[in-house]
């Protein structure tokens, strides 16, 4: 028996490490995709006043450090049992979609956006970010723009886009003024041109160059999680969704998602499997799988009844005619990014021009109480919950984050395996099929970041063949 | 054009751009912003210099500074990184004495790349410094605060940065 291993090799081993256990035909008989997460979070918040929280979850991850400020601001608005003012939920969830804007730009045509621009098996020396600037210099001019736009949305709005700290219990500390509204939204509307010219672009030039790869690639069958306001897509603020394969689904107040999930635990992997409760069990088989559901894009394009703004609303028509409800192919992650995209710019210029935004009543005092609060917003990558308990001093008790990156694990697990099934045949394996099998990871949009960075980029993929002995018979890097 | 109107971030209108990178939460991985902590409370800032802290978010500010029309003639990056050296060592290194290699493109959360700072400094003309401390381990799980070494090294590092780019210092 062999094994494959895809591994990133970072400070803390293991980072994203995969594992393609063959049998002794040379086929795939098992993987594992081992993803570390940040731990001793919970631990280290023990103890602390839980108003704190929102201004040092930002920390956790300088890549979706808006949904995690959110998120935190969410459960301590509850744990305070505070409804916070109208100008502050707008102005929390205008930076939102700032935050929206920048994170899918990037993820579309920066990180996955070089497999289709520059094509699946293209060698990594084209098929980077400066691949397609100097393919579509023009395109990668805009992207660049838009993403720089989004990031400034959130500056205008809280002083600072990276480790944000505007959000507070109780409401926004910062009011916007009627000149800033002028300035956001000049850029809102741009971001909006730019998403718009982003869909028309990908319809015409990618997706149809494309789609028997979308359609072929990996396909596995799962429910999925979302958040709907009134049956309508809404990334800040609403129920959750659970939506089984077969398309039914049941609406809960994110407070009840203990109710709804379970966590399932394997030996070989710190990350834990949320999976459905309700399914009475779990079970990753790729034939009959059991309890499993997948967040972020495609999940919640699935579960929403429809998108409360009209270009989103006519792509999402289009996207269910080719694909139905609820669409499962692992590819479509990207088109529902996309969608998305064209909702949060349509939604931040509604939201500008509400005349309420300027409105400088954002905060309301809170006091100390023991409380449980739990706070959901929709991470770009998936479901983000945060759950805070807290004494009668307001010090933190218990904290539990629920990340998309996490209800994704088992998912991203099938899919690599899927992958990794139809890609290695008798043991014939290149270094083509590796950046094949890693698509099915990066569809995800699997979040990292928690843990540490690298500099020095040294062989950060490597594969090792190992036999039944654990004997190296093989060595190959990237 | 937002650009035109005022929309470029201060740091990219300096002459010289200092990035603390790291997470706080892990160790001597806080080394990057506790350096920028450190010049901001000991150092007057000249005019043509920026700091910031920008924690595991380098990356978007990389590609920040790809898109802007308006550039820093230097970039320091001030870093943990693991050369087999004392711990505290700190040391200066160009991009070009970096390996090559795909690091941290796998993902887009590892970062910098490697193959970013590169490309910034051969298209764009960026001068890209690199000011790195060797740190004794890092912690496998969220553990804030330096190491006795690393914590001394501050203060030398800052020194460092304030005598080589701080022309008023």
């Amino acid at each position: 028996m062999k094994q494959i291993i895809l591994q990133p090799v970072t400070r803390i081993e293991g980072h994203a490490k995969v594992t393609i256990q063959l049998d002794d035909q040379g086929n795939v008989a098992d993987t594992r995709v081992n993803v570390v997460e940040l731990r001793g979070f919970e631990k280290f918040c023990v103890g602390r006043p839980v108003e704190e929280l929102p201004r040092i979850v930002p920390r956790i991850c300088g890549v979706c450090p808006w949904a995690h400020h959110l998120a935190s601001s969410k459960a301590c608005d509850a744990v305070f049992g505070v409804e916070i003012p109208p100008v502050a939920k707008k102005l929390r969830e205008l930076a939102y979609m700032g935050h929206f804007i920048h994170s899918h730009v990037l993820h579309f045509f920066v990180l996955s956006g070089p497999d289709f621009v520059m094509g699946p098996g293209a060698d990594y020396t084209v098929r980077n970010v400066i691949g397609i600037a100097q393919k579509v210099p023009d395109i990668a001019r805009q992207v660049l723009r838009a993403r720089f736009l989004g990031q400034m949305m959130t500056q205008v709005l809280g002083g600072k886009a990276i480790h944000p700290d505007v959000s507070v219990p109780g409401g926004w500390s910062k009011p916007v003024t009627k000149e800033e509204v002028v300035k956001l939204k000049e850029m809102a509307k741009e971001c909006l041109d730019f998403a718009t010219f982003a869909m028309n672009f990908a319809k015409k030039d990618i997706f149809p160059q494309y789609l028997e790869v979308v359609k072929s690639y990996a396909p596995i069958s799962t429910g999925f999680l979302g958040m709907v306001q009134d049956g309508a897509l809404n990334l800040y603020d609403g129920n959750l969704r659970m939506m089984t394969a077969d398309g039914k689904y049941e609406d809960f107040p994110g407070e009840r998602y203990m109710d709804y999930i379970a966590e399932h635990v394997e030996p070989w992997t710190y990350l834990k499997f949320p999976y459905l409760k309700k399914a009475g069990g779990f079970s990753m088989a790729l034939d009959k799988p059991v309890g499993i559901y997948r967040t972020n894009s495609l999940a919640r394009i699935n579960v929403c009844d429809r998108i409360p703004t009209p270009q989103a609303q006519a792509e999402l028509e289009e996207f269910r005619k080719n694909f139905g409800r609820p669409a499962q192919l692992t590819l479509l992650y990207h088109w529902a990014r996309l969608i998305e995209l064209l909702y949060a710019a349509e939604r931040a210029v509604e939201l500008l021009a509400d005349p309420g935004i300027t409105d400088p009543n954002t905060r309301k005092t809170v006091s100390p109480r023991a409380a449980r609060g739990v706070g959901v917003v929709e991470a770009p990558r998936g479901t983000l919950i945060h759950d805070y308990e807290t004494d009668e001093k307001g010090l933190v008790k218990d904290v539990n984050i629920i990340v998309g990156t996490t209800h994704n694990n088992a998912a991203i697990n099938m899919s690599v395996k899927k992958a990794a099934q139809d890609l290695i045949k008798n043991g014939k394996y290149d270094q083509g099929l590796l950046n094949l099998v890693e698509m099915a990871i990066r569809a995800y949009d699997p979040c990292l970041s928690c843990a540490t960075h690298e500099l020095d980029g040294r062989i950060p993929v490597r594969v090792n063949i190992v036999n039944h002995a654990g004997e190296t018979v093989a060595n190959l890097v990237d | 054009m937002a650009e035109a109107a005022g929309y470029v971030p201060e740091y990219c209108r300096k002459d010289t751009l200092v990035l603390g990178c790291g997470n706080v939460l892990l160790g001597d991985d806080g080394f990057g912003p506790q350096v920028i902590a450190y010049l901001q409370s000991h150092y007057p800032l000249p005019e043509d210099v920026a700091l910031l802290d920008v924690g595991t978010g380098v990356q978007g500010v990389l590609l920040d500074l790809a898109l802007s029309q308006q550039k820093p003639r230097r970039l320091v990056l001030v870093d943990v990184l693991d050369r087999g050296q004392p711990p505290g060592t700190i040391a200066t290194l160009r991009v070009d004495s970096l390996p090559p290699g795909r690091g941290g493109d796998f993902f887009p959360h590892l970062s910098p790349t490697s193959s970013l700072l590169r490309e910034l400094e051969k298209l764009a003309g960026v001068e890209v410094v690199l000011l790195t401390v060797q740190s004794p381990g890092l912690p496998q799980e969220v553990h804030p605060g330096l190491s006795a070494p690393v914590l001394e090294a501050v203060p030398r590092a800052c020194e460092l940065i304030a005598r080589s780019f701080f022309s008023h210092a």
